[in-house]
């Protein structure tokens, strides 16, 4: 088996007092799309945002392709190749949709501009906007350029945050189409509540509770387990 | 050409068609105007304000690259603006005789005090909250003012500091006539003004269009997104500080360079202050144009609307009621401020580019 890109080992996190991922280990994959799901709380949010640094690691490890990367700043994270993708489609407002990609490009190229093309392909409402600011888009379409941004970059790992937060089922279809889509070129960390768009994108899956992972294994195991989706998701 | 993506190919496009366009060609309407303005209007008053509008467009723009661009909220500006103005008038006055390189030492001397002063200014405050950052450059402004009131050897406090420009910029000097246009020392500094303004302009503009002026709006929009797309926030936010500064210590040079005269009330304090805030209000947050229409709307209304008392005067002598209202101009002055802010709650180009981007968005789902 080879080495994971992607390794957390017992790691720690505090927000505030709230002792909230309480020795979280995982791996991830290479070129696998693996989906962190889990009860509202369970700290999956949490384990994305810790990873990128932005909550700081008390104790544990991260590391990435062997290279440790906990307590690192979230833009040396960022330019290690590790993609972002917050939840509740996390663009910039004032600037327009081709702005937010040359601003994610961080430095223009030749590969640059014709991932933004593919993308694109991916996500045609985003060219027909080009020049729109990204605060006049809709709820849909911030959320395909909040996942564009990750992906005008050739990242190593992008970490997407549910991404189907608030969106209209026929939209949370179609992004399930496209999430299929880019797992085939990345490798992807998922955290998703909705399960059914979890299992349709998945590869590998985690179970968190209560800032611990309860289950891992291989998604398909998971949708045909009845009894281990409804003692930790709430769903049979 | 051949190799460039269709998006690629409409931003070489649009480079190649640059000078062509509307907005292009009304911004040389309005450089020939400045350049006309004084042979038209030879009057100093006319001169004067278009003097003071363009060195206030120039100060104004600076203070939007870190309110308007980064979301900085500076309470100090004026404090890089009589550093200028003091700089100059300081290496004058207590130099034997006015010299060309004055002008450079004197920006030599701003503009290293104005860096370093950003600098400390950025270190220690925002690490911390961004508040901080309004405080901390408050405190360093009154203090700058109140140095500069106390310390009459150097400054010669209230009193302020008279100089004489050197060569052409001399009030006494006088050159050829042209046309029947006299070409004199106020002349001459008028169009220095108006050189150093445009380039000082130029340059806010093309850093705006930059990709580090992108990374600032990123800041002034969401500063954890930023960051978690890879930007150094800090470098970038410390970067505008430093260069909105560094743009104000030269406005406050030209601004000493037209008036010959330095006083921390004309400078250092806090109205100057407030008026930098009112015209970048009034022009609009985060449109460097604004700057333009901002410092024109304050230095007009502040130089015209006292006319009203004449004007009242002189067309209704008997009126006294009207002569009594027309006395509480600076009354209008408040009012005329509150409806702009009414009717334009983004400044005037701010609201302009809302109207014309929603005209836009209209036509596209027409089509």
């Amino acid at each position: 088996m080879s080495e994971p890109t992607l390794s957390l080992k017992d790691v720690h996190t505090y927000i505030g007092q709230h002792h909230i991922l309480q020795g979280v280990s995982l791996d991830v994959n290479a070129g696998r799309a693996t989906v962190l799901v889990g009860r509202n709380g369970a700290g999956k949010s949490t384990t994305l945002r810790t990873i990128m640094g932005l909550y700081p690691v008390r104790s544990g490890s991260i590391t990435l392709d062997g290279e440790a990367i906990q307590n690192r700043k979230p833009f040396h994270i960022a330019r290690l190749g590790i993609g972002f993708v917050p939840e509740d489609h996390a663009v910039l407002t004032t600037l327009t949709v081709e702005e937010n990609l040359r601003l994610a490009m961080f430095k223009e190229s030749e590969d640059g501009w014709r991932r933004m093309e593919s993308i694109f392909r991916l996500f045609p409402d985003l060219k027909r906007f080009l020049h729109s600011k990204a605060g006049v888009l809709s709820g849909g379409q911030k959320q395909m350029l909040a996942i564009s941004l990750a992906l005008v970059l050739d990242h190593r790992i992008v970490l997407i945050d549910e991404p189907s937060k608030g969106l209209a089922p026929v939209v949370v279809e179609h992004l399930g189409k496209s999430l299929n889509q880019i797992k085939d070129t990345t490798t992807v960390v998922l955290v998703e509540q909705n399960f059914y768009l979890a299992s349709q994108v998945g590869q590998d899956y985690f179970i968190l509770d209560d800032g611990r992972v309860a289950h891992h294994g291989l998604m398909e195991d998971l949708v045909n387990d009845h009894a281990l989706k409804r003692k930790y998701l709430g769903i049979g | 050409m051949t190799d460039l993506t269709p998006v690629q190919r409409e931003r070489w496009h649009e480079e190649r068609t640059r000078y062509s366009r509307p907005g292009f060609l009304i911004q040389m309407a309005a450089l020939a105007a400045l350049v006309v303005i004084p042979l038209i209007f030879p009057s100093f008053r006319v001169m004067d304000v278009v003097a003071k509008i363009m060195i206030f467009t120039i100060v104004v723009a600076s203070y939007d690259l870190i309110l308007g661009y980064t979301g900085l909220l500076s309470l100090g500006h004026s404090m890089f603006f009589g550093i200028g103005a003091y700089s100059l008038a300081l290496v004058i006055y207590h130099a034997p005789q006015p010299c060309w390189y004055h002008f450079l030492v004197a920006a030599g001397v701003a503009l290293s005090l104005s860096v370093a002063l950003a600098l400390i200014i950025a270190f220690f405050s925002l690490r911390v909250k961004a508040i901080f950052f309004a405080m901390m450059t408050l405190a360093l402004a009154e203090f700058t003012d109140i140095l500069a009131v106390q310390w009459y050897d150097l400054t010669r406090a209230e009193d302020g500091v008279s100089f004489k420009l050197p060569g052409i910029f001399n009030l006494g000097w006088s050159g050829p006539t042209l046309g029947g246009i006299e070409i004199n020392g106020r002349l001459m500094t008028y169009y220095f003004i108006l050189v150093v303004s445009v380039i000082l302009f130029v340059m806010m503009v093309r850093f705006i269009r930059s990709p580090v002026g992108r990374v600032l709006k990123a800041i002034r929009d969401n500063e954890p997104r930023a960051t978690a797309l890879g930007y150094k926030t800090f470098r970038y936010q410390v970067f505008s500080i430093v260069f909105g500064s560094s743009i104000a210590s030269l406005g406050g040079i030209l601004f000493a360079t037209w008036l010959r005269y330095v006083s921390p009330g004309s400078t250092l304090s806090t109205p100057i202050m407030l008026n930098i805030l009112l015209m970048v209000i009034i022009g609009g947050l985060g449109t460097l144009y604004g700057s333009i229409i901002g410092a024109a709307f304050i230095k007009m209304t502040e130089t015209w609307l006292p006319d009203l008392q004449q004007a009242a005067e002189t067309v209704f002598p008997n009126m006294v009621i009207l002569h009594r209202l027309a006395e509480r101009w600076i009354l209008y002055f408040g009012v005329l401020f509150i409806l702009v802010v009414f009717f334009f709650p983004r400044g005037f180009v701010g609201t302009a580019r809302e109207m014309i981007r929603r005209r836009k968005a209209i036509a596209r789902k027409r089509s």
